[in-house]
């Protein structure tokens, strides 16, 4: 579904990513993990054509994303904050966001519908812009929105952080169903070690923007995870 | 304590984003600062020479305390317009061992040190030095003198604790208008009253106590307003807006841009700094009023022209030289959605075909200027459609500074959405519309001239997909650079 061949970023000789090739199997749950400034945020953006790759590619669906613009019906994603807009109510985003992806009114509603446990009233209804609601609750709002329309390809960018508990637990459960009943591709960052081992089929290890890791998640990925981050030297 | 506060100050303003622009701005600005004080200065010396000359048969002073009401309303209104209220990084401070009082005074007393403070009193200080160089006695003078910066003062501190509701603008404004009209109808002349009251206190200095008294108190009202409000959950934490909810689904018909333009409303009704564009942009609709009342430019119709491309292209000047900074605190998004630019790019055309339209609407009472003018206003009106408004997206594709939406544009601090760029660009938008009507206006007539710059917009709106299909590549060219500029934090 998704590979990336040769593909590097520098700014000014500076580089900050530099994966020789990596490849994502169509409804594989991925997970990207490393410390800041490993690259995880670069290769999403990357990947949505957001900024420019200084060699290489990445084809998404057999669509060069820096020469198409033809992967951006079937791909969906919430990087941070500044994709949402901040003076539509969350509802006003969503029915945006599906009149944008082909989907109407209703079918967004009967969407939402699924979501009310993980919204835990704190979204819908609130006569509140965006703007002002909680980081958790953007976040929240900005990761529904990104499943509008089917998406066969969704990107996360550090999904659980500023989440509270109970809906950390529901995100888990909602990241699984997309791969494994939905054979939707998922791509998440994360910090948190043990969300990601618990939801991600295949875990990369990024630091200093090369994959220095690639393992298929299993009993013994979280210790070896584990092992690997408290040695890392610091440079 | 102050001096601590003071280099926090220093720190802000030498590492805020608008003084590390480059060079050309600041000289913009500087200048401009240099031509305002100029200007008050100027004004204040000639002031009385200019009064004494045009009405020899009253005193300046006379005359001056006359018109003060007419001041202090307009200072008033651009002061709301205008000044930003005090805002100092509190937050950090609530939780270290500072007394909260002297940060409030500190608050307080940072906003004496304001242009809109200093450019009156520019015109007042030699105004006065000129009244004692002349013969007039020192001991009402400078007490005259300390009255009116008090009251300069007492609108300073009127303006925050009235910025808040956008009422009290419209208030402030209506009542100017009214008593304006009043005054030049010769109905009711305010200025007789007032200005009998402020003579009274020219002439018993002992009066000017009151001015004081005003300042103090409403420098109190301000103290204890923040002092109330000196809590994270109350003032200084973002207020919360109602949401207002509109039913725009009539906006539908428009098809595949129909999303882009509810959102473009939403955009306007719910945020400060389109909300206060789209104000500037009514204003222009006066801008005939000026050029079409004066004789000079009766034979110049050319520069009629420039003055009727204003009066329907107020909405597409002001809102259409920022389209896509206006989304850029979410264009990432916008980019990687599932979005034709092509689609962006039209929806925004019909935003402003929406604006001159209106403004159109609106400038029908011109039809009081003749059939001439306003056929000047008509073809003006087509060749904004049809040209300007490509020409201001062409603009934008240039402009690549990010907007802050829901924060209202300082004057000398925020440049925000200025540019050199923007300037040249702007070039054309007035030059283009004068050459085409002068040349067939200079060889044939001035009909010719009026249907030349109609139909050069007739014309721009039949190419409307060429335009918008080159327009649309150059969108795309700039992508990256947009992106990454827009993602800049301010």
């Amino acid at each position: 579904m998704i590979v990336t061949t040769n593909l590097s970023k520098s700014y000014n000789e500076n580089t900050v990513l530099n994966i020789e090739s990596l490849s994502i199997p169509s409804g594989q749950s991925f997970g990207l993990v490393g410390n800041n400034g490993a690259g995880k945020t670069t290769y999403f953006s990357l990947l949505l054509d957001l900024i420019q790759p200084t060699t290489g590619h990445i084809e998404n669906n057999n669509v060069r994303v820096n020469e198409s613009e033809d992967w951006k019906p079937f791909t969906s994603s919430f990087i941070d904050e500044s994709f949402l807009i901040g003076y539509l109510t969350a509802e006003e985003y969503f029915y945006f966001i599906g009149e944008l992806r082909g989907v109407s009114k209703a079918d967004v509603d009967e969407l939402l519908k699924g979501f009310e446990d993980f919204f835990h009233d704190e979204i819908l209804n609130q006569k509140k812009y965006l703007r002002d609601l909680s980081k958790g609750n953007q976040k929240k709002a900005g990761i529904v929105a990104a499943l509008i329309g089917s998406p066969k390809v969704i990107i996360l960018d550090e999904p659980f952080a500023n989440l509270d508990p109970t809906t950390q637990i529901r995100l888990k459960q909602i990241i699984k169903d997309l791969a494994q009943k939905q054979g939707v591709t998922v791509l998440i960052s994360s910090h948190d070690l043990l969300h990601v081992t618990d939801v991600c089929e295949r875990i990369v290890v990024l630091e200093k923007g090369e994959v220095v890791k690639d393992i298929e998640t299993s009993e013994a990925t979280l210790k070896e995870l584990e092992a690997h981050f408290s040695n890392i030297e610091v440079a | 304590m102050v001096k601590h506060f003071i280099s926090l100050e220093w720190k802000q303003f030498k590492r805020a984003s608008y003084f590390q622009k480059g060079i050309a701005i600041k000289i913009l600005l500087f200048l401009a600062f240099i031509y305002f004080g100029g200007a008050a200065l100027l004004l204040g010396v000639g002031l009385f020479f200019i009064l004494r000359k045009t009405m020899p048969d009253v005193d300046p002073i006379i005359t001056v305390n006359n018109y003060l009401v007419y001041w202090m309303l307009m200072d008033l209104a651009i002061r709301y317009f205008m000044q930003q209220l005090p805002v100092m990084n509190i937050k950090p401070l609530m939780v270290i061992p500072i007394k909260k009082n002297s940060v409030i005074h500190y608050l307080l007393g940072k906003t004496v040190i304001s242009v809109f403070n200093f450019i009156p009193m520019f015109v007042f200080i030699p105004f006065s030095v000129v009244l004692m160089a002349s013969g007039y006695p020192v001991l009402k003078v400078l007490p005259w003198l300390t009255a009116m910066y008090c009251f300069v003062l007492t609108f300073n501190f009127t303006n925050f604790l009235i910025n808040k509701s956008n009422k009290a603008f419209f208030v402030i404004l209506a009542i100017l208008a009214v008593l304006v009209g009043l005054e030049h109808f010769e109905i009711y002349k305010v200025s007789v009253p007032m200005g009998q009251a402020f003579n009274y206190m020219y002439n018993n200095p002992a009066l000017c106590l009151i001015p004081v008294l005003l300042l103090v108190g409403t420098y109190l009202l301000n103290y204890r307003f923040i002092q109330k409000g000196f809590y994270l959950d109350a003032e200084i934490s973002k207020k919360v807006e109602k949401v207002k909810s509109q039913d725009l689904s009539w906006m539908n018909r428009f098809g595949k841009v129909a999303p882009f333009l509810k959102n473009d409303i939403k955009l306007i009704t719910r945020n400060a700094r389109p909300k206060q564009v789209v104000l500037i942009s009514f204003i222009f609709l006066f801008y005939g009023v000026v050029f079409y009342t004066q004789d000079i430019y009766k034979d110049m119709p050319a520069v009629l022209v420039f003055a009727s491309i204003f009066v329907t292209g107020g909405f597409l000047l002001t809102f259409g030289q920022l389209v896509p900074s206006w989304d850029s605190e979410y264009y990432k998004m916008l980019m990687s959605q599932n979005i034709p630019y092509r689609q962006y790019l039209e929806s925004k055309w019909y935003l402003m075909v929406f604006g001159v339209s209106i403004s159109f609407v609106l400038s029908l009472p011109y039809l009081y200027f003749g059939t001439r003018i306003y056929g000047m206003i008509a073809a003006g009106a087509l060749f904004n459609i049809g040209l300007n408004s490509f020409i201001t997206l062409i603009g934008g594709a240039l402009n690549r500074v990010p907007v802050e939406l829901n924060v209202k544009s300082k004057a000398f601090g925020n440049t925000n959405g200025f540019n050199p760029t923007q300037l040249l660009i702007g070039l054309p938008k007035f030059v283009l519309p004068m050459l085409i009507f002068y040349v067939p206006y200079y060889f044939i007539s001035f009909e010719s001239g009026l249907i030349a710059l109609a139909l050069s917009g007739v014309l721009g709106i039949i190419l409307k997909n060429v335009f918008l299909s080159k327009i649309e590549a150059i969108y795309q060219n700039g992508k990256y650079k947009t992106i990454a500029a827009f993602g800049e934090k301010k």
